[in-house]
């Protein structure tokens, strides 16, 4: 049985123009990720992962090359074609959580689907479904500032599940906990990975790369390892 | 329906945006005071020239538009009161030249005038006396026998002592009855009020009320009232012959003075027109200074303004990477930021607004001003207008971010 291919890199490059210099943040890279994975990045800092992570995440677009997200060629969109991309298809977790501090964690959730044009009442129970899902149902009204680091990520995860996107795109997810908490949260991204959810986890940590089930290694902007 | 749920979003938008005032209101309310005090003073402004522009109405409707008034004194001068003091007084003997030459001017009276103390009763009151010829019935402007009747020619050939009464007697001697058949004492002589005038009410015109006001035969006023006084003509035209009307009556009363051409005019032509000059120079010294000062103000209120939405958009750099990292698109991220100004401002002029209220219920207790309802619809296109303006820049800035520079921000 083959899987549905969701995401299909063709040979893109991307190049930084910095005054006389060109830098090549990412050379003819291919790549292709299938439904249900869940794929580690692996690379040092100034390896390019951060750049290939951005135009998965359609917050950036290649120079070269082709880009195809659930069959939709990604890489000549304009930016509010891709806004819409990212707010149906991807999911962000962030090393920071990056949740708004003045808002509880029902209307936290609830950022992405303002701009999916959903009705008061239909952003709030699927935000509240979102965090039943994570464990948080009993701390809806809570601020970030009224949670732990965990518990402020599972908001986060919340947020990023919240319009079952095609892929949860996760940078560091695990970077600013306690290793009690990542450990939490690792599991918890096993149970969706078992749920049928396509993972990305971009990672310099080994512990965190382990769990996935296929491992990028990405070095001077080339892939060096895929297995 | 597409265009429906468009809408929504930007409801949605505006929501955001206003919910980023409601967490900081100190500084939304500093902001928004320069936009109140420019709302404030431009209210005040154009309350006062359209409160000008209504005194000078009613001085028309008072003088009338198709009359003038041959006097001594000019009812326009600029500190130079000494030239017109020596000036010989105006005889009645004048007229006969007037009716005798003129091709313009279609009616004419003497009016004589003083103010003398009238009482009825137990009551008694300072009036102004008019003494007129029978033509003047048809020469009254801003105002008409209500009720009874003017004198007669016989009445004035006879110095008959009957008068007309102006609005406020009634009430003042009368206890708001009839007066028609009474009689009040004016100068210790007394009178019989034979007609009464409709009310006239305020004006900026001297004496105040235009209705304290009691007209009789010029020949009654002649034998009785002798003490200071005096007198004028009034000469009755038709309104688009003013000027030429004007003219000409200036040359028969040159003529009638016996003044070589080199000599000075010693009497002035009056018409309602030199109040217009005067209202006019009012309206626009207030007018100038107030629209300088508001200019001012709603300039400085909308640097204000676009001062605090650059802080906020840059205090806010990680929210607005973070929301178009979660699909909100350079537009959403627009009018959150407008609408946020846009808020500001509002905030500002309706505080100007309430002011205004607070300050017209205080004033209409002893000054003719109102409040305008168009001005709170003039200031919120103000405000809108102010807020766009002003918000404009720091919202495209933001709108233009790049979400992979703002959310790596801190």
């Amino acid at each position: 049985m083959s899987k549905k291919e969701i995401i299909s890199i063709e040979s893109i490059s991307k190049i930084y123009q910095l005054g006389d210099n060109v830098v090549k943040a990412l050379d003819n890279v291919s790549l292709k990720i299938f439904e249900n994975d869940f794929i580690s990045i692996m690379g040092p800092s100034g390896s390019g992962k951060s750049t290939l992570m951005n135009i998965i995440g359609c917050l950036d677009v290649p120079s070269k090359g082709t880009y195809k997200l659930d069959n939709i060629e990604i890489d000549k969109m304009t930016d509010s074609d891709l806004a819409k991309i990212r707010n149906q298809k991807i999911g962000f977790v962030f090393q920071t959580f990056n949740l708004l501090p003045k808002l509880n964690a029902v209307q936290n959730v609830e950022v992405p689907l303002i701009y999916s044009s959903l009705s008061k009442s239909e952003r709030i129970s699927k935000a509240k479904n979102a965090l039943n899902s994570v464990g948080l149902g009993n701390r809806l009204d809570h601020k970030p500032n009224e949670l732990s680091g965990g518990q402020r990520q599972r908001v986060a995860i919340a947020r990023a599940l919240v319009n079952s996107p095609s892929i949860i795109l996760a940078d560091e997810p695990t970077g600013n906990l306690d290793s009690k908490s990542g450990l939490e949260i690792l599991k918890f991204f096993d149970e969706l990975h078992q749920a049928g959810n396509t993972i990305i986890v971009v990672t310099h940590e080994d512990s965190v790369a382990k769990r996935a089930k296929r491992k990028v290694e990405i070095f001077d902007g080339k892939i060096s390892k895929d297995e | 329906m597409e265009k429906f749920l468009k809408m929504s979003n930007i409801f949605q938008n505006i929501a955001i945006g206003l919910r980023a005032i409601k967490s900081n209101p100190t500084r939304v309310f500093l902001t928004s005071l320069g936009l109140t005090i420019g709302i404030f003073t431009v209210s005040i402004i154009t309350a006062g020239v359209s409160s000008i522009d209504k005194e000078f109405e009613k001085s028309m409707a008072y003088y009338g538009n198709d009359k003038l008034y041959v006097s001594t004194w000019p009812w326009s001068f600029n500190f130079d009161w000494w030239k017109y003091r020596n000036r010989p007084r105006i005889e009645e003997d004048n007229l006969q030249y007037i009716t005798q030459y003129s091709e313009y001017i279609d009616d004419v009276s003497l009016r004589k005038t003083t103010w003398i103390r009238g009482s009825y009763g137990n009551t008694a009151s300072w009036l102004q006396i008019n003494g007129v010829y029978p033509s003047y019935q048809d020469m009254l402007s801003g105002t008409k026998i209500e009720n009874g009747r003017f004198f007669s020619q016989n009445e004035w050939d006879l110095q008959r002592r009957v008068i007309i009464v102006g609005a406020t007697v009634r009430d003042g001697f009368f206890d708001g009855q009839d007066p028609i058949g009474k009689t009040i004492r004016l100068g210790g002589v007394s009178f019989e009020v034979i007609g009464e005038l409709k009310k006239q009410g305020m004006g900026m015109v001297p004496g105040g009320t235009l209705d304290n006001l009691v007209i009789m035969p010029s020949t009654t006023f002649k034998r009785i009232l002798t003490r200071w006084g005096f007198d004028e003509l009034v000469l009755k035209t038709k309104p688009e012959q003013m000027a030429i009307a004007k003219e000409e009556a200036e040359m028969i009363m040159r003529v009638a003075r016996k003044l070589k051409p080199d000599e000075e005019n010693n009497f002035a032509v009056n018409s309602a027109d030199a109040y217009k000059e005067q209202f006019d120079s009012l309206k626009i010294a207030i007018a100038g200074v107030g629209f300088l000062v508001t200019g001012i103000s709603l300039i400085v209120s909308a640097i204000g303004i676009m001062n605090v939405m650059f802080v906020s958009v840059k205090e806010r750099t990680k929210e607005i990477g973070l929301r178009k990292a979660m699909g909100a698109t350079s537009r959403n991220i627009l009018v959150q930021f407008l609408s946020e100004a846009v808020t500001i401002s509002i905030i500002g002029g309706l505080a100007g607004i309430i002011l205004v209220k607070l300050l017209t219920l205080v004033l209409a207790t002893f000054l003719p001003v109102s409040f305008d309802l168009l001005l709170i619809f003039y200031t919120f296109l103000v405000c809108v207008f102010i807020g766009i303006t002003a918000g404009m820049i720091p919202a495209r800035n933001a709108a233009n971010l790049n979400p992979i520079d703002a959310l790596r921000h801190e």
